[in-house]
C-alpha cells in the first residue's frame, strides 16, 4: 500500500503536474501559430525563430539592468512592432499571389534559416539562462512543484483566456473574425482588412516572444531553440485543428500528458514518434482536427 | 641490345628524375590538415573550441617554421554533429582538398564513419574529442587515432574516487540516448559495480532534450546517494538548473563525464553546477609550467578560457608535427608506424599513443566545480585507467 503511494506522489503525481507545466508552454506556442495560420492562411515556419528572438531580447535586457517583470511586459510589445513590419514589409508581398501556401511558407522558412544565424553571430554559438524571478518550490498535496513552473501554469492559463476573449468577445475579434471568413465582404463592410491582417500576424508574434521569455529560465537560450517546440506546436495545431484557439488548447494538453506518462513505460525516445504518429492518424483519418478553423465555427 | 639497355636505362632514370620533381612539387606547398567539427547546432561550442586549439597550435608550428619545412593549414567543414554530414564533408575533405591528415569530429557515431572514409581513402585521421570507448575497442579503426581520453578512463578515475568518498553507494544513471551516452553509462556502470556500487535505475533522454522533469520522479523514488550523467553541451544546462529548480539534486552527489560540464555550458548553469565531480583528462587549473603557459596563450588568442576539448586539439597538432618528424613524410604507412607507440608533450604531460589500439594514455583526474573552476581534488595514473588492450583488426 505505502509502495502504491510512494509512486503515485514521487512518479504519477509529479508527472502529471510537470507534463502540465510542458502542456501550457506548448500550448503558449501553438497558440499563435493557429491564430496566424487561422486568419491569414500562413504556416509560418519562423514562429520557433520568433520564439528564440523573444528569449534574446529578453536576455539584452535583462543584460542590461532591467528587471524580469518589466521584460516580460515589454517584449511582446516590441516583437509585436516586429511583427507588424515583417508582416507589412515581407508577407504581404507574396501573400495574394495564387501561390500563396508555398511563397509564405518558403518565405517564413528562409526567415528562420537566416534568424538562426543571425543569434549566432550576434550572441555567439553558447547558451545563455537568465535566473528565475521566482525561486523556491512548493508541496501541493505531497507533490514538489517548483514556484516559478506553477506561475507558468497560471499565466499561461490567464494568457490563453485572454487570447480567447479578444479573439471571441471583441469587437476587434469579430473584425479578425470576419476577415477570415470573407475578406471581400468583411472590406465591403469597412474593415481594414489588410491591417487586421498585419495585426494579427503581430499578434501571433508577440505571443511567441512572451513564450521566449517565459520559458527562457526553464529552457535557456541558444541559436537553435526555435526548432524545440516548434514540431510538437504544429503537431498541436493539426491534431487540434489548424486555426482553433479550444482545439490548439486540448490537443496541447493532451499530447503533452501522452508524451509525459508514456516515458515511464517506454524509451523516452520514443515518445516523441508516439505523438507524431497520433498526428499521422489525425491527418488520415480527421485531418481538419478536433475542432474547425478560427472563424469557422 | 647496348641500345635497349640505354633507353631502359634513361627512362628508369628519367621516372626517377620526375618522381623527385613532383615530391619536391608537393614538400614545397603547406600540409594541409581537414577538421570537420560541429560549427553550428548543440555542440556549435564544442567545435569552437576544437577550433581555437587546432588554430592556435598550427599559429605557433607555422611561427617556429612549420613541419619539415612546410607549413600547416587548416580546413575547415561544418559536421552538425551528424555522422552523416560528417561522412560527406570527410569525403569532401580528402577527394577535393586533398588534406593530408583529418581530425574534428565530435560525435562518437561521426568518428566512427570518418573512421572508414580514412580506410578508404589511405589517410588518417584522429579524434581529440570523441569519448566511446567502441572507437578504439571493438570498432578500432587501423587509420584513426584517439588522443583524448576514452569514456572508460574518465570513468575509471572517478570511480576511484566515488569508492573512497562513499564506499558502495547507490547509483542512478541519466544519459543521452545515442552511442556516447549509452557507452559512457555502459562504462561506468561496470566499473563502478565492480567496485562495489549498487544501480538503483537508469534512464535514456533523447539528444536535444528540453524538460527534463519527467524523470524526476523516478530518480526520487530510487532514492541514490550518487546520480552519474552523460549528458553534455545545452541539454546540460537543462538539466542540472532543471533538477536544482525542483530541488532533485538535493542530498545526492551528482557526477558524470567529462564533457558535462565545460567553460561553454557552465556560465548558463551557473550554481547548479557547483559541487559537480567529474574523471577529466584536463582542468585549466592543473598547476604545470607548460599548461600554464599554454592557458595564458589561448587567453590572449580568444578572450576565453581553454577546456578539455581545446586542449586535446590543441594537442592533436602536436602529435601530428612528432609523427611527422619521425617518419621524416607524411606517407600514411610510414606515418602509422612512426604514430604507433609515440609519445609526445601535450599542456596536460606527456602521453604516449598505445600501438595496439592507437589510444593515447595519460595521467587522468578527479576534479570539482566550484565557483565556475574545475577544482583538481585526486589523481589516477594513466596505466591504471587505461584499461586492456581489446583491439583486435590490427
Amino acid at each position: 500500500m505505502t509502495e502504491i503511494l510512494e509512486s503515485l506522489q514521487f512518479v504519477y503525481g509529479p508527472q502529471v503536474a510537470n507534463g502540465l507545466a510542458i502542456g501550457v508552454a506548448v500550448v503558449l506556442m501553438a497558440l499563435g501559430l493557429t491564430i496566424i495560420f487561422g486568419l491569414l492562411d500562413v504556416i509560418n515556419m519562423s514562429h520557433g525563430e520568433f520564439y528564440a528572438l523573444g528569449a534574446y531580447l529578453a536576455i539584452t535586457l535583462v543584460g542590461k539592468g532591467l528587471n524580469f517583470w518589466i521584460c516580460l511586459a515589454l517584449v511582446p510589445v516590441l516583437m509585436a512592432a516586429i511583427g507588424y513590419a515583417a508582416e507589412r514589409t515581407l508577407i504581404q508581398r507574396v501573400f495574394h499571389h495564387k501561390d500563396r501556401h508555398v511563397l509564405t511558407l518558403l518565405l517564413t522558412f528562409g526567415l528562420a534559416i537566416i534568424a538562426e544565424d543571425a543569434f549566432k553571430l550576434a550572441y555567439g554559438p553558447n547558451p545563455f539562462k537568465p535566473e528565475a524571478p521566482i525561486t523556491g518550490a512548493s508541496e501541493i498535496l505531497g507533490i514538489m512543484l517548483p514556484n516559478y513552473r506553477l506561475f507558468l501554469i497560471v499565466a499561461g492559463a490567464a494568457i490563453i483566456a485572454t487570447v480567447w476573449v479578444v479573439v471571441y468577445r471583441t469587437s476587434l475579434g469579430a473584425m479578425v473574425r470576419a476577415a477570415a471568413w470573407d475578406k471581400h465582404m468583411a472590406a465591403s463592410l469597412g474593415v481594414p482588412v489588410n491591417r487586421v491582417y498585419a495585426g494579427t500576424f503581430a499578434f501571433g508574434v508577440a505571443l511567441a516572444g512572451l513564450s521566449g521569455v517565459l520559458l527562457a529560465p526553464i529552457y535557456s537560450v541558444f541559436p537553435t531553440m526555435g526548432k524545440d517546440f516548434i514540431l510538437l506546436a504544429f503537431t498541436v495545431v493539426i491534431v487540434g485543428g489548424m486555426g482553433s484557439i479550444k482545439g490548439a488548447v486540448i490537443a496541447g494538453l493532451v499530447l503533452t500528458q501522452i508524451q509525459s506518462l508514456s516515458s515511464l513505460w517506454i524509451s523516452p525516445v520514443w515518445s516523441d514518434p508516439l505523438v507524431f504518429g497520433i498526428m499521422v492518424i489525425f491527418l488520415m483519418v480527421r485531418p481538419q482536427g478536433l475542432a474547425g478553423r478560427l472563424g469557422h465555427g | 641490345m647496348k641500345q635497349l639497355k640505354l633507353v631502359a636505362a634513361l627512362a628508369v632514370a628519367f621516372a626517377a628524375a620526375s618522381t623527385t620533381t613532383a615530391a619536391l612539387a608537393q614538400g614545397a606547398g603547406p600540409i594541409k590538415i581537414g577538421v570537420v567539427t560541429p560549427l553550428t547546432g548543440t555542440y556549435a561550442g564544442i567545435g569552437q573550441q576544437v577550433k581555437w586549439g587546432i588554430d592556435l597550435a598550427i599559429k605557433e608550428i607555422n611561427d617556429k617554421g612549420g613541419i619539415l619545412g612546410r607549413k600547416l593549414e587548416a580546413v575547415y567543414e561544418d559536421e552538425e554533429a551528424n555522422p552523416n554530414v560528417a561522412v560527406q564533408k570527410a569525403e569532401k575533405l580528402f577527394q577535393v582538398a586533398k588534406v593530408d591528415f583529418l581530425t574534428g569530429t565530435v560525435n562518437s557515431g561521426s568518428t566512427l564513419a570518418v573512421g572508414q572514409v580514412a580506410e578508404r581513402n589511405q589517410r588518417l585521421a584522429a579524434t581529440t574529442v570523441s569519448f566511446s570507448d567502441a572507437i578504439t575497442g571493438d570498432k578500432c579503426s587501423p587509420n584513426m587515432f584517439r588522443v583524448n581520453a576514452k569514456a572508460g578512463m574518465q570513468s575509471a578515475a572517478l570511480v576511484e574516487w566515488m569508492v573512497k568518498e562513499k564506499p558502495s553507494p547507490s547509483v542512478f544513471y541519466l544519459g543521452p540516448d545515442y552511442e556516447m551516452g549509452r557507452s559512457t553509462v555502459a562504462a561506468f556502470k561496470s566499473a563502478a559495480e565492480k567496485r562495489g556500487a549498487k544501480s538503483v535505475g537508469e534512464v535514456f533522454a533523447p539528444l536535444d532534450n528540453k524538460d527534463y522533469s519527467p524523470f524526476f520522479g523516478q530518480i526520487r523514488a530510487a532514492k541514490p546517494q550518487v546520480l552519474y550523467t552523460s549528458v553534455a553541451g545545452n541539454d546540460t544546462v537543462r538539466f542540472m538548473s532543471q533538477m536544482a529548480e525542483f530541488g532533485v539534486s538535493k542530498g545526492i552527489q551528482v557526477v558524470g563525464a567529462a564533457g558535462t560540464v565545460t567553460a561553454q555550458n557552465m556560465g548558463a548553469i551557473g550554481k547548479a553546477a557547483d559541487g559537480y565531480v567529474t574523471g577529466a583528462a584536463y582542468s585549466p587549473e592543473l598547476d604545470s609550467p607548460a599548461n600554464k603557459k599554454f592557458v595564458a596563450d589561448f587567453k590572449a588568442a580568444w578572450k576565453a578560457e581553454p577546456d578539455l576539448y581545446g586542449v586535446d586539439s590543441y594537442g592533436v597538432m602536436y602529435f601530428y608535427k612528432a609523427a611527422v618528424e619521425k617518419a621524416g613524410t607524411v606517407d600514411t604507412d610510414k606515418l602509422r608506424a612512426a604514430m604507433r607507440g609515440l609519445a609526445w608533450d601535450t599542456p596536460q604531460g606527456r602521453k604516449t599513443m598505445r600501438a595496439g589500439d592507437h589510444q593515447a594514455i595519460q595521467d587522468m583526474y578527479a576534479v570539482k566545480v566550484t565557483g565556475g573552476k574545475f577544482q583538481i581534488i585526486a589523481k589516477v595514473p594513466g596505466d591504471a585507467a587505461v584499461g586492456p588492450d581489446t583491439c583486435t583488426k590490427f
